[in-house]
Formats: structure tokens, sequence, C-alpha cells
């Protein structure tokens, strides 16, 4: 650290590649989850890959590692490079970096072992939630000053974003993982569900949607070398999101016995945020509107889009099974589990590698390692993903259309035995995608500087 | 307009902490949860088990709310927010890989939870969940505690019954076969004594039957029908041997009623649950078939008293002789 320290960028470039080793971790262990559903004696009686404790490394792993990780450093990138500064201390941002780290590496060293607040996404426990909200407000003050430092007068959509995700979730984490009741992380009585929801799907409504947007911004029109479509679809599509959004964790509790008025909220806004997402990608793809062609045939850009035309998929799909007579099928079953990795991997996960595949060789000061091995890993992601979605989708309905016909669950176990192997390997082209990823990255650092012409902060997307 | 930090930083806060009130501050102050009628606190190895439950990711597969539209485990009473009152923290889940288990408790004996505990495929044969054996015996009977709880008052009131019955039938096997077996009829309502098996045991039926049997009964009674499965050593009875019914049948004669029965409404007491969520009434009459035939040697399909055939049924003729009929 303390050579890297002074380093324009050091600490986004940090977050970005510690991203792709995320990544790659994620997926062993969503593998050996994979595995455990297909053959449930396969590591019979290995207390530290028994399903349960397996699983939450997988999701935590995904969520904080990869996916923010890569975000945020290309927030600590883009944020300051967008207001014509540096960031404000780099040293502030290695802290950042390494508070975030130490959390997200608690997870495989402590869930395995059964130590563990085992409320879903919220497993982490107490001291590891503290490092998280170190690195949050760390992160908030140093995004705040170099904002204060700025030379250029106007905040670019990309910088709101960055903002809002860090202060947003600042406020959701401790809320929900009841950060004021150490010992277990939870409230008792039912009243826990709901500040869980609420934590659960702010963490991806708050945290990895306005970051990947942020990114989203910063890219595309950078690659398409075209100006941002509307400044006032823009404005909408933030303030709804955050006025939408932060209501509709209740969808998930629909069937439980918490309060109606609490589910019509949830619904309506479900149902509702077809605005924010609407908006986010007509601005989106109006800006690269007649230079697709330069999106699809960059690298990093082709990515972004995927990961925007993931967007609509998820968007649209979280829309429709907030509906009550949706999720009497969808609900409790893998129907979820595809929604959860289109959102989680797709549309977030695929504008993070994107937008690392853009800012890491500017960040870094050295020429991508190499632009096939990005668009091999983007064919393997891609086909991995849509082969998930599909067969995860299917065993869902299967599986909901069954119970609501009076199949009992072991009757309809073996219908679904095919579709969870067909997953496991559909899950190897997504783990063969991200160790290709953290090659790349690892190569890209060690390899070329980057030429004159290339240069960081000649270009902006504005 | 345009996007100023204070208005972004100031309106960000702002907004996000107005949603805060109304999502998560406003539920906390009205709410409301006298307990249910059904909840009781947990003893402190329930309490245990829970924490257990907890810490191994139970949850990431087993659901605990029944809903309005459920039919499995537990579908005889939707979930009461008072159901939930001090549980720390109250695990609702978000998938159902396995069953819901909000109201599990005295679903089954302890020992068929013990079984199921060590190795799940012992008494669930399609079962995907992990065996827990490495946890050793004494969380295991945590967990077992914990499982038997939930429910609350509901849960204690069938878990006595099972605690009621277990001992009656352990003393009927401790009487040996023709005791056990005279034990088991008695406890069949009479009108299923007399009654045949209705559907023929064509060679079809009984290959459904085997893949049934495969499926539901041979981690107890074993794949040959002994009551060998790997599930007995656990049990107490220990699951009947089919071939011991060779001699004991009702009036020397039916067996498809007193199959049909027991498979349909289970042994409470014993391991053996009932099976009228998972099976309807064709996979009854199939796997009564197959076990009759396979480890019987006779079945009393197609004998009377008959009534009309149904449509689908294809000319058969029974050609089982009665057991002991070529021994005289």
């Amino acid at each position: 650290m303390s050579n890297d320290a002074g380093k324009p960028q050091s600490a986004a470039v940090a977050f970005m590649v510690a991203g792709s080793a995320w990544f790659a971790l994620g997926t062993i262990y969503g593998l050996f989850s994979a595995i455990h559903l297909m053959a449930p004696e396969f590591f019979n009686n290995i207390p530290w890959l028994v399903f349960g404790r397996t699983r939450p490394v997988h999701v935590n792993t995904m969520i904080f590692g990869f996916v923010a990780n890569m975000l945020i450093g290309c927030a600590l990138y883009y944020v300051p490079a967008l207001l014509r500064t540096r960031l404000w201390s780099q040293k502030l941002g290695w802290i950042a970096f390494i508070f975030w780290q130490i959390a997200v590496l608690s997870g495989p060293v402590t869930f395995p072992f059964a130590i563990t607040q085992g409320r879903e996404y919220a497993e982490y426990v107490w001291i590891f939630d503290l490092c998280i909200m170190i690195s949050l407000l760390t992160l908030v003050f140093n995004c705040v000053l170099t904002i204060a430092a700025r030379r250029q007068n106007m905040l670019y959509v990309s910088v709101w974003y960055a903002i809002g995700a860090l202060i947003w979730t600042a406020g959701v984490y401790p809320i929900g993982n009841v950060m004021w009741h150490p010992s277990s992380g939870a409230l008792p009585g039912l009243i826990d569900s709901i500040f869980l929801w609420f934590y659960g799907h702010n963490l991806v409504g708050l945290l990895l949607t306005p970051l990947a947007i942020g990114a989203a911004y910063f890219v595309v029109p950078r690659v398409t070398r075209t100006p941002l479509y509307s400044h006032t679809l823009s404005l909408i599509g933030f303030w709804t999101l955050l006025a939408l959004y932060a209501h509709i964790g209740g969808h998930h509790l629909l069937q439980a016995p918490i309060p109606n008025w609490l589910k019509s909220i949830s619904v309506v806004d479900s149902m509702a945020m077809i605005i924010p997402v609407f908006t986010v990608l007509a601005n989106v793809w109006l800006t690269a509107r007649g230079s697709l062609s330069r999106l699809w045939k960059d690298p990093a850009g082709r990515f972004v889009l995927a990961g925007t035309i993931w967007y609509l998929i998820v968007g649209i799909q979280g829309s429709v099974q907030s509906l009550p007579a949706v999720q009497r099928i969808t609900h409790f079953n893998n129907w979820v589990i595809g929604h959860a990795h289109i959102a989680v991997l797709g549309f977030s996960g695929f504008i993070a590698l994107g937008a690392m595949w853009h800012v890491l060789p500017l960040a870094a000061g050295r020429r991508l390692y190499s632009h096939r091995l990005v668009n091999v890993q983007f064919g393997l992601a891609l086909l991995g993903l849509i082969g998930f979605f599909a067969v995860l989708t299917a065993a869902g309905l299967i599986q909901g259309v069954g119970w609501y016909n009076g199949e009992a669950i072991y009757r309809v176990l073996p219908e679904i035995a095919p579709f969870m192997v067909l997953r496991a390997a559909l899950g190897i082209l997504i783990m063969a995608a991200s160790f290709l990823g953290l090659y790349n990255a690892i190569r890209t650092l060690r390899g070329a500087p980057l030429r004159e012409s290339e240069s960081p902060l000649q270009e902006g997307p504005l | 307009m345009k996007m100023t930090p204070a208005l972004l930083v100031i309106g960000g806060i702002m907004v996000f902490w107005a949603s805060v009130f109304i999502v998560i501050i406003l539920p906390s102050i009205v709410w409301q949860e006298p307990p249910s009628a059904a909840w009781q606190p947990w003893s402190d190895d329930e309490a245990a088990g829970h924490d257990l439950y907890v810490r191994n990711g139970c949850s990431y597969c087993h659901s605990q709310y029944v809903r309005v539209m459920d039919w499995g485990e537990g579908a005889e009473r939707i979930a009461q927010r008072g159901d939930y009152v001090n549980q720390l923290p109250a695990i609702l889940g978000t998938e159902r890989t396995g069953p819901d288990l909000s109201q599990e408790g005295g679903e089954h004996p302890e020992d068929w939870q013990i079984a199921h505990f060590i190795n799940p495929r012992n008494t669930r044969p399609l079962s995907l969940m992990p065996s827990w054996e490495f946890l050793g015996m004494r969380d295991i009977r945590h967990l077992t505690a914990y499982v038997r709880s939930l429910g609350g008052k509901d849960a204690t009131f069938r878990a006595q019954r099972q605690e009621e019955w277990k001992p009656q039938a352990a003393d009927a096997y401790a009487g040996g076969p023709a005791a056990n077996i005279q034990w088991l009829h008695d406890h069949v309502p009479a009108p299923w004594h007399p009654m045949p098996n209705p559907y023929p045991a064509t060679d079809a039926a009984l290959q459904r039957g085997h893949k049934i049997y495969q499926d539901f009964c041979a981690g107890c009674h074993g794949v040959v029908g002994d009551g060998n499965g790997p599930a007995k050593e656990f049990l107490n009875p220990p699951p009947l041997n089919f071939t011991e019914l060779r001699d004991h049948l009702v009036g020397g004669q039916y067996i498809g009623g007193i199959f049909y029965y027991q498979v349909m409404n289970g042994i409470t007491g014993t391991g053996m649950p009932y099976f009228k969520r998972e099976l309807e009434s064709e996979k009854i009459w199939d796997v009564s078939n197959y076990i009759a035939v396979d480890f019987v040697g006779y079945t009393d399909a197609e004998t009377a008293p008959l009534g009309i055939d149904a449509s689908y049924e294809p000319e058969w003729k029974n050609n089982y002789s009665l057991p002991g009929a070529d021994e005289k």
C-alpha cells in the first residue's frame, strides 16, 4: 500500500482488480452450491462445503466483492475525472479499499464455519458490518471533498449516481443490518423481515443500480463520442429511482403476514419502477443512437450495451413479478434465483465488467492486455447467463405451477433435477469468464503504458 | 434544473430518509404483534436449535410461513403475525427447495427426525438436503428439538400425539410379527379391511409402483421390502418387513385396502409418515400392488367384492394364488 498509495488512481485500480478476483472466487462458491443441488452427497459431511454455508459466501462475494468493488473502483476514477480534479485523498481511498476487502474476505473466512448472522444478504457479523460502514463513510467523505475541489462546475449525471449510491447505502446498510443490535443483527419478531427486505432490495436498488447506471452514463458517451441525449431525462431517472426504489422491499413479503398498506406501497412503486428504468435506458440508448456499431465493436462498450439490455429485461420482469397474481407462481422457487442472476450479473455485473475494461487502462495508465480476451469473456458470460436465466426460469415455473396445483415439494424435486445439472454446467462458462477477466486485468497492470493520445482526462463525456 | 452539490447531497439524503420514514419508521411505530393463539416461548434446547438453523443456512431452502395458496406441509394453518414473537431472528426464508417448516413440529416422531438429519435420504430418498451427521449428536438433538417446536402449541399437540402412540407401536413390534401385524390391522378402520385393490396389477402398474416405492419407501423399508433400509437403525419401532405379511393377511385374503389406508394416513407414533399430500389415489394403488406382488407374492387386485371396472382397465385376470394355497 505504501508505495502505491501516492500514485494517482491507485485506489480505483485496486478496487477494480479486487473485484475481478472476488468474481473468480464467487463463481467457485457458486459452483460448490450448484453441485450440491445436483448431487447432495458430492461433498458429504464436509462442514465448510455444506450448501447452507457456501451459498452465502457466493451471494455476498458477488454483491460486495465482485460488482460493488468493481463499480466503486470505476467511480473513484470517473468522479474526479468528470470534475477535472484528482481524488481528494488517495490514502483515504486505500483505507476505504482495505476495510471493504476485510468485510468481503470475512465471507469465505466466517460463513463456512457457521459464523454468520444468517439473514439473507446481511450475513456479515457486526464487526465486519462496521468495516463496510467505515469504508462507505470514508468514500462519501472523500467524494464530497473531491466535489468541493472540482474544477468543472457542472456535475455530470454519473457523479450524481456515484455520490447517491454511497450516501444512500450508508443509510441502508446500518438499518438493514440492525447494527444497534450487534450480537444478532436483527430485531425480534416479524418486523425484522421488513427491515431485512428494505435492506436486501436496496442493496441492489440503491447500491448496485445507481453505481451501474453511473458507470453506463460514463462509458457510453465516451465510446460513441456523442453528447448525452438529455439532461432532463437524467434528472427524472435519478430522482424517480430514489423516490420509488426505497419503498419496494415489501414485495419480497407479499405473501407473509405484514401490514397490507406496506404491501400496497411496494407493489405500486414496483410497477412505477418502469419510469426510472425506461428513462435511463432511453437516455443511454438515444445517446448512442446512430453509433451503436461503435458501442458494439468496443469490447467495453459491448459489455455495457449488453448490461443495459439486461436492465430492460430485469426491470420489466421485476415490476411484473411484484404483482400478487404473478407471485402466486413465482415466489419461493428458482424463478427468483434466475431474476437475481440477471440483476446482479446481467445488469450491474455486465456494466461493471464493461466499465472496468474501459476505465482500468485509463486509471492504471496501461494498455488493455487483450481485447480478444474481453470478447471471449463476454461470449462466455453472455452464453452462460442466458442459459442460466432460461434454465432457472423454467425450473421455477415447474416448481411454482406444480405447487399451485397441489404437488408436494418432494414430487417436484425430480422434475427440476435436469435443470440443476444444466445450471451447474452453464455456471462453469461464467466461472471461465471470471478467470479470463482476472488474468486479463492482471496482465493489463503489468503491460505496456498507455500512449499519449489515450490519456485519461482529455476526453470527457460531456 | 441544475444539479448542484447541495441539491445532490442534501436533497438525496432528504428523499432517502423520507422513504425510510414511510417504510421503516412508520411501520415500527404502528407495529402490533400480540402473540397468536398457537405461540409459545422456546425452551433452551429449542433456542439452541434455532441458532443452529440460522447459522447453518437452513433458511436458504426452507421457508417459515404458510400462504393462502399452499397445499403442502403445514397447509392447515396460514401464518399469522403473532407466530413470530420474540424470535431472533424470525427467519422467513425465500426458497422452498425443501418444505415449509413453520408447522413442522409433530409431523414426525423424534427418531424419524434424527434419522433424517443424519442423512436426509435415510427417510426421504428424493431429498436434496445435506447430511448433518458432521454436526454431532448434541447439535442434531438441538435441531430436532427446534424443528419439533415449530408451530408452537399446535406443534406440542401433534408431538404429544406422536408420543402417545409410540410406546404402543413399539410394544406391538416387540411382541413379534404376528402381534405387530395384528396391532397394525386393528388400527385400520374396519371398513377398509375387506377392501381389495380395485385396480389390476399389470406390468405397467407394477413398474409405476416400483418407482414410487424407490422414491418414497425404500429408505426405511429397504429396496427388497424386508424393512432393512438405511433408516432402520434409528427407528423404534423399526420399519415393517413386508414379507412377514404373507402369513397374516386379513381374512387370509385382503391386503389392498389395508395398504391404501396405511400409505394415505401413515402410522402416527412410528416413522411411517402419511403420504396423502404427496401421492394421489392411482399412485397409492400402484405402490400397493407393487409391494403386494414383489414382497408378499400375492395381490388381491380385482378380487371380490368387485365394482364396475374403470374404463381404462385392460383385460386382466388375477393369477396370484393365496399364500399357503400351494403349500397345502
